[in-house]
């Protein structure tokens, strides 16, 4: 298949299915029930203008971003302290192995009982939810460090802190980095699973917690606009790829010496 | 792109490897005190972290806001006994239909694209469009399509368990060394041949890290789902119980879901190690 085919031909496909969507719903005439392109690009002006959108996405962003730098600065570490000494490894495994295991917004209840519904309960599900990828990457990237740069290390006579400080960190920094990317992504899942559960559970008028789950529950059963609904799906797809794009980026701007 | 299985690694195959077959032949009690000793190392580590809660508890000095340990594990008997059943089976029904639908849509899928290049050119970009999107983001919608009710989580587990089957599989199948095909060819095998005693073998430790990947963002997606758009189910439940302000079983069906997800997830990987042993694990690479 030629390039040009091969770009063409997702294009015309998902091109031709956009007017067929606009085409089928306009033929339907039900405009309540099911979204259509023209109304998402309509919802996303209205949304855009009147300053909903971005406040949903800066609030639920900030939230993430606080969340995981919770989890880092605490998974990361254990981790350390897991990957460098086996018999913490083998202590803390199988209990970090097992509350790995509870999905993290099987909190939720407990978080709003313990931090409020103030955005706080959803912050924990967030450092919950990243805490363990930081802990197992940084585990398996200290076990992947090059035993024969330690034990070169250790013969010119490096000491404990030159060891971290020198070997260790540098060559596991990459794998700490792709714990990084993945615990933000997972992070961002978490987030709205934490805010559409606390927006369904707790009809709160506030403006001051809300992110872009608790609108999609406001748009679900007061405003009953799919079109917003699938807008906000768009929004979060756009910012988890930015998410991931822009990782990437820092991983490879901050390890230079490792191509990934 | 290839889903590394960076994200889901196990510390418990982290510890050193201790290979279960030789163990009655080593006759040194010595080495075989040690191992047992080995063993059993998280014990007291789970005893501080049960006394440390014990303490929490204690400080909060409100059994409603962190019941204690024992209190927990007290409800949680009793719901052995009674609801708890009934919700492992909901739940588990979602799971497994969801899971299926998914894992089958994804494999089928895969072999598509595999199979043509113009569908490749379009499931390929479809599932990168649609994967950023998430499972959880669908919840609004599948609550307006299905109502609430098990088409949610099933819809959700189903969404859940696609992508990665798919990214997987269709990785593994790409991946197939030409040559075995070529020489398979030679020797006169049918195209069911190769595909059954060539590719699939090939393809099946990818398939399977695709599915254990899977298994591990279904159970998530299935527990979001049911606190949020189902009427039975574990994650129901919790919500449930909450209403009542009774946090002991709260907690207790936490820990259940804690304990299924684990359990899950080893029986995974178990199937993983079993399958596969004709090759490398990726997740014990090293």
């Amino acid at each position: 298949m030629t390039r040009a085919r091969r770009i063409a031909a997702p294009l015309l496909f998902f091109g031709g299915l956009v007017v067929l969507w606009e085409a089928a719903v306009r033929r339907s005439g039900d405009f309540a029930l099911f979204p259509c392109p023209s109304g998402i690009a309509e919802a996303a002006f209205r949304r855009l203008n009147d300053g909903t959108l971005i406040s949903a996405a800066t609030g639920s962003l900030g939230r993430v971003l606080v969340g995981f730098a919770i989890g880092a600065a605490l998974g990361t570490p254990l981790g350390l302290a897991m990957g460098l000494a086996p018999p913490v490894r083998r202590a803390m495994g199988p209990i970090v192995d097992s509350l790995r295991s509870v999905a993290p917004i099987a909190w939720i209840p407990m978080a709003l009982l313990w931090l409020g519904i103030r955005g706080n309960a959803a912050l924990f599900v967030i450092a919950y939810a990243t805490f363990f990828p930081f802990v197992l990457n940084t585990v398996q990237a200290v076990q992947l460090v090059d035993r024969v740069l330690v034990s070169a290390a250790r013969n010119l006579g490096a000491g404990r802190t030159l060891m971290l400080r020198g070997v260790i960190l540098p060559s596991a920094l990459p794998v700490i980095l792709t714990g990084a990317r993945i615990s933000l992504g997972f992070a961002w899942g978490s987030v709205i699973a934490a805010e559409l559960a606390i927006g369904i559970k707790v009809h709160s008028g506030t403006e001051a917690a809300v992110g872009v789950g608790q609108q999609m529950v406001n748009t679900l059963y007061f405003h009953r606009d799919v079109n917003a609904l699938v807008l906000y799906m768009l929004v979060i797809a756009l910012i988890s790829l930015a998410i991931d794009r822009g990782l990437r980026g820092a991983q490879r701007a901050l390890t230079p010496w490792r191509q990934t | 792109m290839i889903f590394a299985p960076g994200g889901m690694i196990h510390c418990a195959t982290m510890a050193a490897p201790t290979p279960a077959q030789t163990l009655p032949l080593t006759g040194e009690p010595a080495i075989r005190l040690r191992r047992v000793l080995r063993r059993i190392e998280f014990v007291p580590a789970l005893i501080v972290a049960g006394l440390l809660w014990q303490v929490a508890s204690v400080v909060a000095r409100n059994p409603t806001i962190l019941p204690p340990p024992l209190i927990v594990l007290r409800a949680w008997a009793d719901l052995l006994g009674g609801d708890l059943l009934d919700d492992v089976a909901a739940s588990l029904t979602h799971l497994g239909i969801g899971y299926a639908l998914g894992v089958a849509s994804g494999l089928l899928l895969a072999a598509l694209a595999a199979y043509s290049e113009t569908v490749e050119a379009i499931v390929d970009p479809m599932i990168e469009v649609l994967r950023p999107i998430g499972a959880i983001a669908w919840i609004p919608l599948a609550i307006l399509m299905f109502g609430v009710g098990g088409g949610v989580p099933i819809f959700l587990i189903f969404h859940a368990a696609l992508s990665p089957v798919f990214v997987n599989a269709f990785a593994g199948i790409k991946e197939t060394d030409i040559r075995l095909v070529r020489a398979a060819e030679a020797l006169g095998a049918s195209r069911a041949t190769i595909v059954r005693r060539v590719v699939l073998p090939g393809a099946l430790p990818l398939i399977l890290a695709g599915a254990r990947l899977s298994l591990g963002v279904s159970w998530m997606a299935m527990i979001a789902a049911e606190l949020t758009g189902a009427d039975a189910g574990l994650g129901w439940r919790i919500f449930w119980y909450q209403e009542f302000f009774a946090t002991d079983k709260v907690m207790a069906v936490i820990l259940t879901i804690g304990l299924l997800g684990y359990a899950l997830d080893s029986a995974m990987r178990w199937l993983q190690t079993r399958v596969t042993r004709h090759r490398p694990q990726p997740d014990d690479a090293r």
